[in-house]
């Protein structure tokens, strides 16, 4: 174990804690494209999943555009081609590959927190939180990019707060025209009717969600796998990532997808909101049409936002019964995950900095292990799965 | 500051399009389903029990012809997302989608 470089041995836990933080962003965002299918029974839960992670997987085959600038919006570890920077990396770039593992760790540990709660918080943001409190711990505050310049969307603030300000309220008002529209047109159509014909629309809509979610999401592990390999010497070509770990990125977001985040799909199918099938049509679509609409731009949004923002506008559109308290509690979820995941990647820098070399990675490492295991074990006195998925919402289950 | 008006900016362009194709394909939907309703006869629409309803052509035709222009949306909404994946960047001149490799 002596002659093995501990940046060989670093590298290593950050491609497979990148892979896990993949798993986990798979079986978050499960229910941003098939929660209201689930909740109509447009599908049942278990073809639900196998569909949403069939098209995670061909979506994220789909995006060879090289992702090598998945961190350069928020902290400036990288040159402008998407190297890192040479200065950074004098130490044989273990000190970035630190930054890198305790930023990722911050997110696995967020996310699999905000999915006990069954709250429906955004990967990217755990993402981008871990890495800038990472980065503050490891390099100081200056290294990270808080704004853009002048009208250029960038930056802490510009590329992730303002559209997470904004994206919410956009898919609501869309959702809401949307919802109030379809059922005026379709007024009078016996209900069995109705139901049926709309069913396949939001499979068309569930379906399109799921594969932009592949092409997007995936991608952001694979650069950040294929920073890694950068930083450590391991890999030199800015132009290309290696095709193991496009194949690994992709089957660790699917297989994530597949398992189903069955405690969200519960909370955004049945908590905030009872939804019909031309309801779950209507906020699919509007979910679908912002988030395209906004990649065109060039505006970085949360699916996870959009998707909870359509479905909360399907419910005021046609005057349902919005379940407040479990709103409240995901906006408050929203607020948190950038400081929180920010916290936590931060206190895991210092920890694996404190005890330094191989040691101090596999001390990140086992923490990231013991806090999943603690919450999945904790999760298991009230379990969730596919089999009680649609059963009826009791008020605040405590 | 600057940012604030940028995002402004942004967002409303995004519910603008956002509202014609999100809220409008729906719309434009639920118009095929309601002509599926008389495409069964209204059978399908609310009706007296003693009231017997003719099947209508027209109603079936009208509904299949949308469901195939929203199936065709969708279409171009996949190859919009295959597009941007493979590196390729999409303007519009008018409606008339414009292929660019970046």
């Amino acid at each position: 174990m002596d002659d093995v470089d501990p940046v060989l041995i670093l590298m290593a836990i950050v491609v497979l804690t990148a892979l896990a933080f993949d798993f986990t962003n798979g079986f978050h965002d499960t229910a941003n494209a098939m929660a209201t299918s689930i909740a109509t029974k447009a599908l049942s839960p278990k073809a639900a999943v196998t569909l949403c992670a069939v098209l995670n997987l061909v979506g994220a085959f789909l995006s060879i555009e090289v992702a090598l600038t998945v961190t350069t919006a928020v902290i400036r570890i990288q040159t402008s081609t998407g190297g890192v920077r040479p200065e950074l990396v004098t130490d044989g770039g273990f000190n970035i590959l630190l930054i890198l593992l305790s930023g990722l760790a911050g997110a696995i540990i967020w996310n699999i927190l905000t999915w006990l709660w069954g709250l429906p918080s955004s990967s990217s943001h755990a993402l981008v939180g871990g890495l800038v409190g990472a980065t503050i711990a490891g390099l100081g505050f200056a290294e990270v990019k808080w704004f853009g310049e002048a009208e250029h969307l960038d930056g802490v603030v510009g590329k992730v707060v303002l559209p997470a300000l904004a994206s919410p309220f956009i898919a609501l008002v869309v959702s809401a025209i949307g919802t109030k529209i379809v059922f005026m047109v379709t007024r009078g159509v016996a209900e069995r009717y109705r139901e049926a014909g709309f069913r396949w629309g939001q499979i068309g809509t569930a379906s399109l969600l799921s594969l932009s979610h592949g092409t997007n999401d995936a991608q952001k592990t694979m650069g950040m796998v294929t920073l890694a390999l950068i930083a450590s010497g391991q890999w030199h070509d800015l132009e290309a990532i290696p095709l193991w770990v496009k194949v690994a990125c992709a089957v660790a977001i699917a297989a994530g997808t597949y398992i189903g985040g069955w405690r969200i799909i519960r909370t955004m199918g049945h908590g905030l909101v009872q939804v019909s099938s031309p309801q779950g049509m209507a906020a699919e679509a509007a979910s679908a049409a912002v988030i395209l609409a906004s990649s065109q731009m060039g505006f970085a949004l949360s699916t996870t936002h959009v998707a909870t923002g359509s479905i909360l506008g399907t419910g005021l559109g046609i005057g349902a019964k919005v379940r407040w308290s479990v709103a409240k509690r995901m906006v408050f979820a929203w607020l948190t995950t950038l400081p929180a995941a920010g916290a936590m990647g931060a206190i895991m820098y210092l920890i694996g900095h404190l005890v330094g070399g191989a040691a101090g990675a596999f001390t990140v490492f086992g923490l990231i292990v013991l806090s999943a295991l603690g919450m999945y074990l904790r999760s298991r006195r009230d379990k969730i799965s596919s089999a009680n998925i649609n059963a009826e919402w009791k008020e605040d289950p405590k | 500051m600057s940012q604030l008006l940028a995002a402004l900016d942004a967002s409303w362009r995004i519910l603008l399009v956002g509202i014609l194709l999100g809220a409008g394909l729906p719309a434009v939907f639920a118009f095929g389903i309601r002509a599926l309703a008389w495409g069964s006869g209204g059978e399908a629409e609310d009706h007296a029990v003693d009231e017997v309803n003719k099947p209508s052509l027209p109603g079936r035709l009208v509904a299949y012809s949308i469901f195939t222009l929203v199936v065709l949306m969708v279409l171009i909404g996949i190859g919009y997302i295959a597009a941007h994946g493979m590196g390729w960047v999409i303007t519009f001149d008018g409606i008339m989608p414009v292929f660019t490799h970046k």
